[in-house]
């Protein structure tokens, strides 16, 4: 059985007394897309530098392709394609310098350099601007160029830090599309992202990051499921007491009790009298505007789990 | 090796490629340097001799032959005026001082009366005062051997260390040229590296497989071929501007690429630990600029404790070996042979420290 694509065993990383990543532990199977999700300061940007070899753990097994990452980071380097979250492209420059550039830092062989750049640069469908300087390109147009620069070298597992971020609808349904791709074509994909939707769409499994530490790991099916049946949102005249959310979380059936934009999130299990119950609750303290009832999506899983909103 | 040497090449054509399409190193890689050469000839050529206007109200020929000693005195710029005009230009801030030749200058002279010479100076500026009040002095002996030789039994007999003198400019024209090249490598190599941090670009050299090492030579490559170009123009300037002709143009080039590497390796030393261009330009330019002064652009480095920190500069060695290169001769007490194993030394030193701390940099 060939080795998972990323394995962290205990993996601490502190900084001077700052623990950014506290004794975590997750395996990345081959060819699974797995979406690493934790609001900013999580640990989770730490976690990937770790493991893309931007940074070394202070404690801890890191093994990247059944690699040792902090014996052999060139090799493992070789191995990883990465799309960062700045693109790190060279705007003055064009496409296809981008990528000839990234060809000899990888030693894609020259024979084969100028095929495999016409190649992604059709897939990505920058073909006709493959001459122009990156400056000049949309932000989704970048973040087409970054994956095909993260392809070229053709990758065992790939990294997308943030992969959508501020690219218009158009451009990411076609980085989605290259995803799940990747996936029918056997590639690990690891994305960090602060798209729930997105994580949801992509992920085979999401571990969830919380102040460095692993809070949850699960496919995205299993963690709604999991984290409550149906969801209660109830629009108050005005902001819940602090007697009233004490009060609903004592409630037979109320598996939790948030608060997020103004609106109180009481997730239920599938006892049906649990509805009433909390609905006569609130409306005896509280003047009631609206109420929606539904299945829970992966922002109130994270809420219930971290206590925070993703964009914290 | 073969991989290392792909890396090399591809990191200083990007590099390169970037330069021609930024303006600001055009502006380092050009205007900088030039204007460094004009700035300091100007300031040779403003502060070199003490503009003073003469008034004969002596017209016979001693008092002549005695101008004509003030104007071989290398301190002054003579101009011969009459009185009002002459006031009027030191009031007016062009001319540092008066002297008149008293009428009778002549007779007087002959007849072996004291005669006193009026010297009105305009003392707001000693430097140019202390010119004033050494040389009139020493005129008026130059003078006095010359007119009466038998009168004066004690001469001063020159003998020259070198082949020939060697104006002001010429020399420190020289300097300038070392000042061009190392200014430039350092600040040309300061904004490649500042900017890959800058501009995140760092990443993807993070990201690769590549050797640090190689991406490291890659950057100084860079800076050398912008430096090189840069320094041609300099040298030309200095060549067919100034008029100054190398002596031993091999030498020019081979010091030359002496100076850039330790110069362009400290840039990217620079720039990797600063990592924003804001920061490390000043700083650059701040430390240089001292430096070059300590260094003996002017003359031999010999100015007491100064002297001990010019030791540990690699401009003091560039300037001795390119005014050899220029010139001819020697002005360090460290033979030629020394002073490139000195520059060789700080060359292998600021290329390790360099790729040292961009290793280091990119691994936290």
């Amino acid at each position: 059985m060939s080795e998972p694509a990323i394995e962290l065993v205990e993996m601490t990383k502190r900084f001077r007394n700052f623990t950014a990543v506290d004794r975590l532990s997750l395996t990345v199977q081959r060819g699974e897309v797995f979406g690493l999700l934790g609001p900013n300061g999580s640990g989770k940007t730490t976690t990937v530098n770790v493991i893309s070899g931007l940074s070394r753990p202070t404690s801890g097994t890191v093994r990247v392709l059944g690699r040792d990452m902090l014996t052999e980071p060139r090799s493992v380097r070789r191995l990883l394609g990465t799309i960062p979250q700045e693109t790190a492209l060279y705007e003055e420059l064009s496409a296809e310098a981008n990528l000839r550039f990234h060809g000899d830092l990888f030693d894609v062989p020259r024979s084969r350099l100028s095929s495999r750049i016409d190649e992604l640069l059709r897939l990505v469908q920058l073909e006709d601007r493959r001459r122009d300087r990156v400056s000049t390109y949309s932000g989704g147009m970048k973040r087409r160029l970054a994956l095909a620069r993260a392809l070229l070298h053709d990758p065992e597992l790939l990294y997308l830090d943030e992969p959508t971020l501020g690219v218009d609808v158009q451009s990411r349904r076609a980085i989605w599309d290259h995803v799940l791709d990747l996936r029918t074509r056997g590639k690990t994909v690891l994305i960090t992202t602060n798209y729930l939707e997105e994580a949801s769409a992509l992920g085979d499994r999401l571990a969830i990051i919380d102040r460095g530490r692993l809070v949850a790991l699960d496919s995205p099916q299993e963690l709604k499921s999991r984290y409550g049946d149906t969801v209660l949102d109830l629009v108050l005249e005005l902001a819940p007491s602090p007697a009233l959310l004490v009060r609903l979380r004592s409630i037979d059936g109320v598996t939790a009790v948030n608060t997020a934009d103004g609106t109180l999130k009481v997730n239920l299990t599938g006892d049906p009298e649990a509805t009433g119950r909390v609905v006569t609750a609130v409306t005896g303290e509280a003047k009631l505007l609206r109420i929606n009832q539904h299945e829970p999506d992966l922002d109130e899983v994270f809420l219930q789990l971290t206590g925070r909103e993703l964009r914290d | 090796m073969r991989s290392a040497l792909r890396v090399i090449g591809a990191v200083c054509v990007k590099d390169l490629r970037i330069a021609l399409t930024e303006r600001v190193f055009l502006v380092i890689g050009v205007i900088i340097p030039v204007n460094f050469l004009f700035l300091f000839s100007l300031f040779a050529l403003t502060g070199g001799e003490a503009p003073i206007a003469v008034v004969m109200q002596g017209q016979g020929p001693l008092a002549r032959q005695f101008v004509s000693s003030l104007e071989h005195a290398h301190s002054f710029q003579v101009h011969v005026m009459s009185t009002s005009d002459a006031e009027r230009q030191l009031q007016a801030g062009r001319i540092v001082g008066v002297l008149t030749v008293p009428a009778g200058f002549d007779d007087d002279l002959r007849a072996g009366r004291r005669i006193e010479l009026a010297v009105e100076v305009n003392n707001l500026q000693v430097d140019f005062t202390n010119d004033i009040r050494r040389a009139v002095p020493l005129a008026i002996t130059s003078f006095y051997a010359q007119a009466f030789p038998d009168q004066v039994v004690v001469q001063a007999r020159e003998v020259d260390v070198q082949a020939g003198d060697t104006g002001y400019i010429p020399y420190l024209a020289v300097s300038i040229v070392v000042a061009g090249m190392f200014i430039e490598g350092l600040l040309q190599s300061v904004v490649l590296t500042a900017r890959e941090y800058e501009e995140s670009t760092i990443k993807e050299l993070e990201l690769s497989p590549a050797s640090r090492w190689a991406v490291a030579l890659g950057k100084v490559a860079a800076g050398l071929v912008l430096t090189a170009a840069a320094a041609a123009i300099v040298t030309a300037v200095v060549v067919f501007v100034v008029g100054v002709h190398p002596v031993h143009p091999l030498e020019v080039l081979l010091y030359g690429v002496l100076m850039m590497v330790p110069a362009v390796a400290l840039g990217v030393l620079v720039g990797t630990l600063l990592k924003r261009r804001q920061a490390a330009i000043p700083l650059a330019l701040g430390s240089f600029l001292p430096l070059f002064f300590l260094s003996g652009p002017f003359g031999p480095p010999n100015w007491g404790g100064t002297a001990a920190i010019s030791l540990v500069s690699p401009l003091t060695y560039a300037i001795a070996l390119f005014q050899h290169a220029f010139h001819g001769y020697l002005t360090a007490q460290t033979p030629l042979a020394v002073d490139v194993a000195v520059l060789v030394g700080f060359a292998v030193a600021a290329v390790v420290a360099a790729t040292t701390v961009l290793r280091r940099g990119m691994m936290a």
